[in-house]
């Protein structure tokens, strides 16, 4: 009788069973130091797994035990998860661009200056169209129940008031509505809609004096703002759906402390304090460079803690915010900017005001990266498109350094208009790498202390189910 | 008393994932009012 064929023969696959950390098909922990004095983590890039280990302890702990048991039995469920959050999502957002001009001529803007100055308006009927159309496209990828979120944007959307107020009051009852402004013609009546129809509102500022605002935010003469955001912030006071945008530049890092304690004062809710985005060449001159960023930045939330203790109220900044929940609860992530790919052309996207589709609005200076046309085209090939396809494809694994840094799940490279534009391609890195560093081991300190509930809103995780504990 | 060092401190939360944002703009989790 013929003895049956054994296994693993020359040429056939033989792979490893993953018995060993780091070898093989085992699962990859990189240790990372973040700066405590009695942790380290330990990061399993892939699955966004992290656990901090007291150093002594590190090689055990990392090397076998009852950490490697409890991974391997969630492993892939957390692959799962985090291929579900990167590729698995459809749009749910808009950016809607209702013109193509602004009243301010601010230093980092990203959009071109000839459109700001000259650009068009849509027309009322454009902007009930256009809503008409993505009401429709929305029907196909929201589910019931869920209102899909439309966010007036720019230039200055507020320019081009009467036709937007028509779209907001028309379409009511079929979207989520927001308005980010430069809050400059953000008077009572206005004030009185948004807050009537349920808007959420977002202002720009970027320092607590007028001396440090005005160098960034000022209009085509070289006036500053600063004055008349401060009054629209006095007139938001009592309006729990509103927040600040703080762009952090060179102009005013050093102040972000200031700008914190000034925030706290006005009893602003939620900040963003975002680094400059350095799409365009004339942002890059006021750059900080990553070090100075990440001192400033993280004074700044060091104050958002010691005014918290003081007063027992906090001042959310939400874009740090979004990194701690990236790392605790990475499907709970709110901005879609600090993940590969990011959500530009896959959870939102753009709408130049003639009609014209962007993966994101960062790039709607860039012709190349428009998809087609709203009012044209078909929703669903034009995020299929080759441009969108640039922006979606962008995966980290095929950046470097990213596709070997631990916390390529925390960060994601960002931005990619900024890799294409300032670094040469899709496939390089952001603006800001350092930054990122810093701001994930800052993170990795408070859960260390257990402190991460005080830089993240009330009942954050009131509707979350743990996944893994282990202490 | 001082509380004994943990050796792992590890954990994760999962929830429907609704990421929508950019970092333009804050998305308010609840409606306005």
């Amino acid at each position: 009788m013929a003895r049956a064929p054994k296994k693993n023969l020359v040429g056939v696959a033989a792979p490893s069973r993953g018995r060993y950390v780091g070898t093989g098909n085992g699962p990859t922990f990189q240790p990372i130091d973040i700066g405590h004095p009695d942790y380290v983590a330990l990061i399993e890039p892939d699955t966004a797994f992290w656990a901090l280990v007291e150093r002594a302890k590190l090689a055990d702990v990392a090397l076998g035990g009852d950490l490697l048991k409890a991974y391997r039995k969630k492993a892939a469920q957390f692959a799962k998860e985090m291929d579900m959050l990167r590729f698995g999502l459809k749009p749910s957002a808009v950016y809607f661009n209702p013109t193509e001009r602004c009243n301010l001529n601010c230093v980092y803007c990203y959009i071109p200056e000839k459109m700001r100055r000259k650009g068009q308006h849509m027309s009322q009927e454009q902007i009930v169209e256009a809503l008409a159309v993505l009401k429709r496209y929305f029907r196909t990828t929201v589910p019931k129940g869920s209102q899909p979120q439309i966010i007036f944007h720019g230039a200055e959307p507020l320019l081009n008031r009467e036709a937007v107020f028509a779209g907001i009051e028309q379409f009511a009852d079929d979207f989520r509505f927001g308005i980010q402004t430069n809050a400059t013609l953000l008077d009572d009546s206005a004030i009185d809609f948004l807050r009537e129809h349920d808007v959420s509102v977002g202002i720009s500022l970027d320092a607590p004096t007028s001396a440090i605002a005005d160098r960034t935010r000022a209009n085509w003469e070289g006036r500053g703002v600063y004055q008349q955001v401060i009054d629209a912030m006095s007139r938001l006071k009592d309006y729990p759906g509103w927040s600040v945008i703080c762009t952090v530049s060179q102009e005013n890092l050093r102040h972000l402390t200031k700008l914190v304690d000034f925030l706290h004062e006005h009893e602003v809710p939620t900040c963003l304090m975002n680094i400059l985005r350095c799409t365009l060449p004339k942002s890059r001159s006021v750059k900080p460079d990553d070090a100075s960023a990440a001192k400033y930045f993280l004074q700044a939330l060091d104050r958002t803690h010691e005014l918290y203790q003081k007063t027992g109220r906090k001042l959310i900044v939400g874009n740090f915010a979004n990194i701690l929940l990236a790392i605790v609860a990475p499907a709970a992530r709110r901005l879609m900017c600090d993940i590969s790919p990011c959500g530009g052309g896959r959870c939102f996207f753009a709408l130049a005001p003639n009609g014209d589709l962007f993966p994101c609005s960062e790039f709607i200076g860039l012709p190349a990266f428009c998809g087609g046309n709203l009012f044209r085209d078909e929703l669903p090939a034009v995020l299929d498109s080759e441009p969108f396809r640039l922006v979606t494809d962008r995966k980290i694994e095929q950046i470097e350094p990213c596709g070997r840094c631990a916390i390529r799940h925390f960060c994601g490279s960002p931005c990619p208009a900024e890799a294409h534009e300032m670094n040469g391609g899709m496939q390089q890195v952001g603006a800001f790498c350092e930054f990122y560093e810093e701001q994930v081991r800052y993170a990795f300190r408070l859960i260390a202390d257990e402190k991460i509930d005080d830089y993240l809103w009330e009942g954050w995780d009131k509707d979350m189910q743990q996944t893994f504990a282990m202490s | 008393m001082k509380q004994t060092k943990k050796t792992v401190i590890a954990y994760r939360k999962t929830c429907p994932a609704k990421g929508t944002g950019l970092s333009h703009y804050i998305l308010m989790d609840k409606k306005a009012k």
